[in-house]
């Protein structure tokens, strides 16, 4: 997290290169232990920046996107995780990168079989950000970097969401401040941030001039997005809904891109002038069924939902349920071959918990799975499929990339 | 010799530690910031973050309010480890209490000492009116909670 700059500035000085020193030492102390330990696992520094995502690729082999100091590296395993590449490096130039939170670089493949990562840019002024992108032909070799949105106000462009469509589309959607600071400026209220958009039609070689989705948004929660059952893209956000109930939105996307409408997909009335730092995660499955996770307070007890969304004139949440206990948070779900699967984590009173459920009759019934626990910080998990088999992918300080199937 | 080459290199690497802008919370010390007990006059524990914009609000308010009742205690704890842009950010409310920022613990086991109730959603804000009492309130606070939580006057 150093940045030269701050190196110099009056009284700062000498406490900087200290701390500089300090973080150097540090590093070459971590760089000797990783030598033999797995990529992945903390290094040096007092924040952890564990913000990953991992995909499989067609030939089945696993491609993980992760910060290290100023790059963007992926990370690829031909044996579920059990070894690692040499990693990639996706950004030549060093540049900061958010992967801390909700934030995290961003993997997928494009029809064409592209490798695509998009991340966030982080300016010196909190709470800003450009959305980066880069392409990769063949796995190794990425395109320089662009930032999708023409908009280059020092301002909230964060918290992308990368939808990969089979037509070669690519949709990156992300929260943006833009309508917010020009109210601001204006002296008018407006409450939250906004959806933006924007769309490749060419697997990511080029970007259409970004648009908005929907007003209102939450602030800082990730956002989540999925192929309905027809083709069209979703993308699913935390809201703000008058006054205060920070539920969910959803939307389906025209074959233009544009928002058909945007409608409220949660019911939970949690109303709190706050940030809940908590985004949803939103699948459809082979029948067209659309399950979602998400995080709220509800009856003054913060819980992860599961729920199933029905679009009739409004949605329709249906089997509506608890995932885990009262200190279940940050789930993610998938579904393949015919199985929905929810991880999420859990922290017991000693340890951080990884733990499941699976589903294989359409999320109408459930067991619970533990996988994994840590001591340390981790990230979030990643529910991820390889054709007909679902993984959970979690990355923790302590023990690096994990990779565990599921049943 | 060596022990005193060790005890400078201890030094050199602890001088900037002990020079940090927020004193590091671990799940310990985060038991006792929260426990009644520990606080013997009115006092308000105030979690905040880099990315929360209400936070801002409630320092704001907390600011003018101690500044207008100098029996109120602010303690600040930004949930997330300490970096560059943490101090900027937090010095212009001038609060003169102690300040805190996650330590090298696991936060999630940090958060769970803090409140094992807490989902991670900010600002929370932990009220204390010095002989025991104890309040909780999420989101942005009112100066008439904050006055009915810790007895004081404003």
């Amino acid at each position: 997290m150093k940045r030269i700059g701050s190196i110099g500035k009056g009284g700062n000085a000498i406490r900087s290169a200290m701390r500089g020193l300090a973080l150097g030492l540090g590093l070459l102390a971590s760089c000797a232990f990783a030598a033999d330990g797995m990529p992945g696992m903390a290094k040096g520094g007092s924040r952890p920046e564990l913000g990953s995502s991992a995909v499989f690729a067609a030939d089945g082999s696993l491609f993980v996107a992760a910060k290290q100091g100023d790059h963007v590296m992926v990370y690829r395993s031909t044996d579920e995780g059990r070894s690692w590449s040499a990693p990639t490096a996706v950004n030549a130039q060093p540049e900061p990168i958010s992967a801390d939170g909700e934030n995290r670089p961003k993997i997928a493949f494009a029809a064409d079989g592209g490798l695509l990562v998009s991340w966030v840019h982080p300016f010196p002024k909190p709470n800003t950000g450009s959305v980066r992108f880069a392409r990769s032909d063949d796995g190794l070799r990425f395109s320089p970097p662009v930032t999708v949105h023409q908009d280059a106000a020092i301002i909230t462009h964060r918290f992308e969401s990368m939808l990969t469509l089979p037509d070669n589309r690519v949709i990156l959607a992300w929260i943006d401040k833009r309508d917010l600071e020009s109210a601001k400026a204006a002296k008018k209220p407006y409450t939250g941030a906004a959806i933006y958009a924007a769309i490749s039609n060419d697997g990511g070689r080029s970007f259409q001039p970004e648009y908005k989705l929907a007003d209102q948004s939450c602030e800082c929660c990730r956002v989540t997005s999925a192929i309905d059952r027809d083709g069209a893209p979703l993308f699913m956000w935390r809201h703000v809904y008058a006054p205060n109930e920070r539920d969910h939105a959803i939307t389906r996307l025209k074959p233009d891109g544009s928002a058909e409408r945007v409608m409220r997909a949660t019911f939970d009335r949690w109303k709190v002038d706050g940030c809940p730092h908590h985004g949803p995660s939103l699948v459809v499955d082979e029948k067209g069924i659309r399950h979602a996770v998400w995080f709220n307070q509800k009856d003054g007890e913060g819980r992860v939902f599961y729920g199933r969304l029905e679009f009739l004139a409004d949605v329709k949440v249906d089997g509506q349920r608890t995932v885990g206990g009262p200190s279940a948070s940050h789930a993610d779900i998938a579904a393949a071959g015919g199985k929905l699967a929810i991880a999420w984590k859990e922290f017991d009173g000693e340890r951080t918990q990884l733990r499941a459920m699976v589903s294989a009759d359409g999320g109408h019934s459930f067991t619970d799975i533990a996988l994994a626990a840590t001591d340390g910080a981790s990230d979030q998990p990643r529910v991820i499929r390889r054709k007909d088999q679902l993984f959970t992918f979690w990355r923790t300080e302590k023990e690096g990339f994990r990779v565990f199937p599921m049943p | 010799m060596t022990r005193r080459l060790l005890t400078l290199l201890f030094l050199f690497i602890a001088g900037p530690l002990a020079a940090a802008d927020f004193a590091p919370l671990d799940r310990q010390a985060a038991k006792q910031l929260v426990n009644p007990a520990t606080h013997r006059q009115p006092t308000i524990v105030a979690l905040w973050s880099s990315d929360c914009n209400y936070c801002k609000k409630n320092l704001k308010l907390l600011s003018s309010l101690a500044k207008s009742n100098k029996n109120l205690r602010v303690i600040t704890v930004a949930a997330e480890p300490e970096s560059d842009p943490l101090w900027p950010m937090l010095k212009p409310y001038a609060l003169g209490g102690p300040r805190y920022a996650y330590g090298t613990d696991n936060p999630e086991a940090i958060a769970y000492a803090i409140d094992p109730k807490w989902g991670g959603e900010l600002p929370r804000t932990f009220l204390f009116d010095g002989r025991g009492g104890k309040a909780v309130v999420a989101g942005v606070i009112s100066t008439e909670t904050i006055a009915k939580a810790t007895g004081l006057r404003f």
